[in-house]
């Protein structure tokens, strides 16, 4: 029992970046109805550009703001340079594009910052918290993770339901024509869409990169934990995204801590495959079930 | 004029279709078997390799060009097909089956029939999913597939993957010392008349490779040279071939000391798949192991092939593009848009499989690392920027992937660029590429040269079509 109760809690932290991931999946799904496989590799390469900065200055804080910053860069210029262009066309060049944009960013990372797995320092302890005369699998790092993406879900929260802009963006993912006429500029919530995206996955690669390494395809893997919990959560529902994804944390806390951590790409495909085949538009989503 | 019609216009005479596609595949097969005969073995090595990639991509092309359906599991799906090989050609070699030895043509058709049994499942599911849906799934397969295989250590070798006992023919490509052997049926030739039956069956001796450990152990070449000594048929070329290579080897872009050997599991990026030199640098160069490599190679792609050109001209090839354009409209004519996205799966599969089972023979080695996403990427870009539509685009795809590292390697050779610059510039050139095919040219090369010539004879129609 004591077992369960700690992978239960070391799973909260890995299941926080995965939300993260997913909301970022999900952010760009409601502005573009499409998935960004290269979400990752964006987080990968403005993770890198954290290091950098942490490195040369040493203030952790500083380098989550420059891969904020960053991520909300290359969100838009994803967006420009290679999906604005291709939105049009057919769905499966839009999907293939992202894999290009996937691939390029590796190789440009690797190019960079060479193809080494490299350690993040983290800027309070790793190490386990002692209490009431037990080691816990927390550290005060945790607590860290568990707060920024506690602000960033909040945030998000009071941006889409108190603000206008949110309310905009809800609208234009809603319905854009409907949006269009009652003159919300939709073009533009969808660059804000694919740039919040960006520094909500490069927020998480910042968090994820003292657990384990960072290397150009070292995010691969949380691509599969996040889209999972996206597409359980219904790929539009930022709750659900958060929930199935701190879900999928514990689930694969549970199975790595159990059997061994090599199972999890294999369970995270199972729990896909499950609800692809009983609940395919996912447990929150709200539109309809497909004709064909 | 009715004659060049009908030479022009193959799928308007179904009666004579299959007789013509023979004819093609049989004269193709004919003419890479003398260019494999006659080039360098280390040409060789990398027509293998081609040949190869050709025979998945067929499979892409069937999957994501005619069926539209995008996958990244490919390459999870020659991983079933690399395993399946290794382990029935390995565990049972000795067990004969209606007369027949056990070798590598058995453990290939078990292959095959593992890919279509796995494609069967993974099709179900797939015809339920749309587009993103799908290729998260079958994303999450190829890491998912690779990963099982750190479940089960002991029967698959986990992350260090299993060497194989490759299978070779007796009468074959052998080394140089028995060229005295003399005025046995060629093994060669033959089959190329005859592109139905494949040309390795029966005449297999078993070559225990299994010492030699991919390109770093420098003992095994000559274990596995002096095991090669008998029966040769190919006599002619063998040492001139040896000494050619010296020569040769001022061609920067053919020097595999340029590149790094194959490391499984630690560098999972595209070169690794397209990396032949773990196979290359473990042979002496006289030895025409890659010749033999690259005629079975050469012999599975034309099969491929083959049947590939019948589905995708046939009622098949009509049907599964009638549910790509419009689901509800083939629905309505009596398509089951779910039977013919299965059927796409099962046949990509089975080609995947084969494939897989081709590229073990290959790298003589299974491994995770060997089938990671880098080789499904690597599928889904040759596809693209060849034609995703045609297999002619497949071929050109195989020949991208296989020569684009080849000639950055021979870029960089000669300008002193750093090892980190050289080894991800092909991967940044196929995802730059990639990008700019799809907004600038979806149909790749097969679909826009084909796009130009409709234009210039006044006809108009998709690039994808």
């Amino acid at each position: 029992m004591t077992n369960f109760i700690d992978y239960l809690l070391g799973g909260f932290s890995s299941g926080a970046v995965i939300a993260l991931m997913a909301l970022a999946l999900v952010l760009v799904w409601r502005s573009t109805r499409m998935v960004n496989f290269a979400q990752v590799g964006q987080a990968m390469f403005t993770t890198y550009i954290a290091l950098t900065v942490l490195q040369s200055t040493g203030n952790w804080l500083l380098a989550l703001v420059a891969a904020f910053g960053a991520g909300l860069v290359l969100g838009v210029l994803v967006f420009f340079l290679v999906i604005r262009p291709v939105k049009n066309s057919d769905t499966t060049g839009a999907i293939i594009a992202t894999f290009g944009v996937l691939i390029s960013l590796q190789a440009a990372a690797g190019m960079i910052w060479g193809g080494d797995p490299e350690g993040f320092i983290p800027p309070v302890s790793n190490a386990g918290l002692e209490f009431a005369g037990r080691i816990w699998p927390v550290s005060w790092y945790d607590i860290l993770v568990w707060s920024v993406t506690a602000v960033l879900v909040v945030g998000l929260t009071l941006l889409f339901t108190r603000t206008s802009l949110g309310l905009s963006m809800r609208a234009s993912a809603f319905n854009p024509e409907v949006a269009r006429l009652s003159g919300v500029r939709v073009n533009r919530m969808l660059i804000t869409g694919w740039a919040i995206a960006g520094a909500t996955g490069a927020v998480g690669g910042v968090l994820i990169a003292p657990v384990s390494t960072i290397s150009p395809n070292s995010f691969d893997i949380l691509l599969v934990f996040a889209f999972t919990a996206a597409v359980i959560g219904g790929l539009d529902s930022l709750i659900g995204a958060v929930t199935f994804g701190i879900g999928t944390g514990l689930v694969i806390s549970l199975v790595s801590g159990y059997t061994d951590a090599s199972n999890a790409p294999v369970v995270a495909l199972v729990l896909l495959a499950v609800n692809l085949l009983v609940k395919p538009d996912g447990v929150f989503s709200h539109h309809g079930a497909r004709s064909v | 004029m009715n004659t060049v019609s009908r030479v022009k216009n193959l799928r308007t005479f179904p009666g004579n279709r299959i007789l013509w596609h023979a004819v093609i595949v049989g004269v193709v097969w004919l003419l890479l078997l003398l260019l494999n005969n006659n080039i360098d073995p280390l040409y060789s090595s990398y027509l293998a390799l081609v040949a190869m990639y050709a025979t998945a991509m067929f499979g892409m092309t069937i999957l994501v060009g005619l069926s539209g359906q995008v996958s990244l599991g490919n390459g999870a799906l020659m991983a079933v097909g690399g395993y399946v090989f290794a382990l029935t050609s390995m565990n049972w070699q000795t067990v004969p089956i209606f007369g027949w030895p056990w070798n590598a043509v058995w453990s290939m058709v078990f292959a095959g029939l593992g890919g279509i049994l796995i494609g069967g499942v993974v099709g179900g599911l797939a015809a339920r999913l749309k587009g993103p849906y799908l290729a998260g799934l079958t994303l999450g397969l190829a890491v998912g597939v690779p990963a099982i295989t750190n479940r089960f250590p002991s029967l698959l070798g986990g992350e260090n993957g299993l060497m194989l006992t490759v299978p070779y023919p007796q009468g074959g490509y052998a080394a140089a010392a028995a060229a005295e052997a003399t005025d046995t049926i060629d093994p060669v030739a033959e089959p190329g008349l005859d592109p139905t039956i494949a040309p390795v069956e029966d005449q297999y001796a078993e070559l225990d490779l299994s010492g030699f450990d991919q390109g770093v152990d420098p003992n095994a070449a000559t274990s596995a040279e002096d095991m090669l000594t008998e029966g040769d048929l190919l006599t002619t070329e063998d040492l001139t071939n040896g000494n050619d290579l010296t020569l040769e080897s001022t061609d920067p872009a053919a020097d595999p000391s340029i590149e790094p050997g194959i490391e499984p599991g630690i560098e999972p990026s595209i070169d690794v798949a397209a990396d032949p030199t773990g196979v290359t640098d473990s042979f002496d160069v006289g030895f025409i192991l890659e010749r033999w490599q690259a005629s079975m190679a050469i012999a599975v792609a034309c099969l491929v092939a083959f049947a590939a050109m019948n589905l995708i001209r046939g009622r098949q090839g009509r049907v599964w593009k009638a549910v790509r354009d419009d689901p509800i409209a083939a629905a309505v004519v009596g398509i089951s848009p779910a039977n013919s996205k299965v059927s796409a799966f099962v046949v990509s599969s089975l080609f995947a499989a084969l494939a897989g089972a081709v590229f073990a023979q290959i790298l003589s080695f299974v491994g995770p690392g060997a089938f990671g996403l880098g080789l499904s990427l690597s599928l889904l870009v040759g596809i693209v920027l060849g034609g995703r539509a045609s297999l002619l685009g497949a071929i050109l795809g195989a020949l991208i992937i296989v020569w684009l590292p080849e000639l950055v390697d021979g870029l960089a050779g000669n300008r002193g660029w750093p090892e980190q610059i050289t080894n991800n510039a092909p991967n940044l050139l196929y995802g730059l590429l990639v990008v700019a095919v799809v907004l600038a040219a979806p149909g790749g090369i097969t679909g826009t040269v084909r796009s130009w010539v409709d234009k210039s004879r006044g006809n108009s129609r998709s690039p994808l079509s």
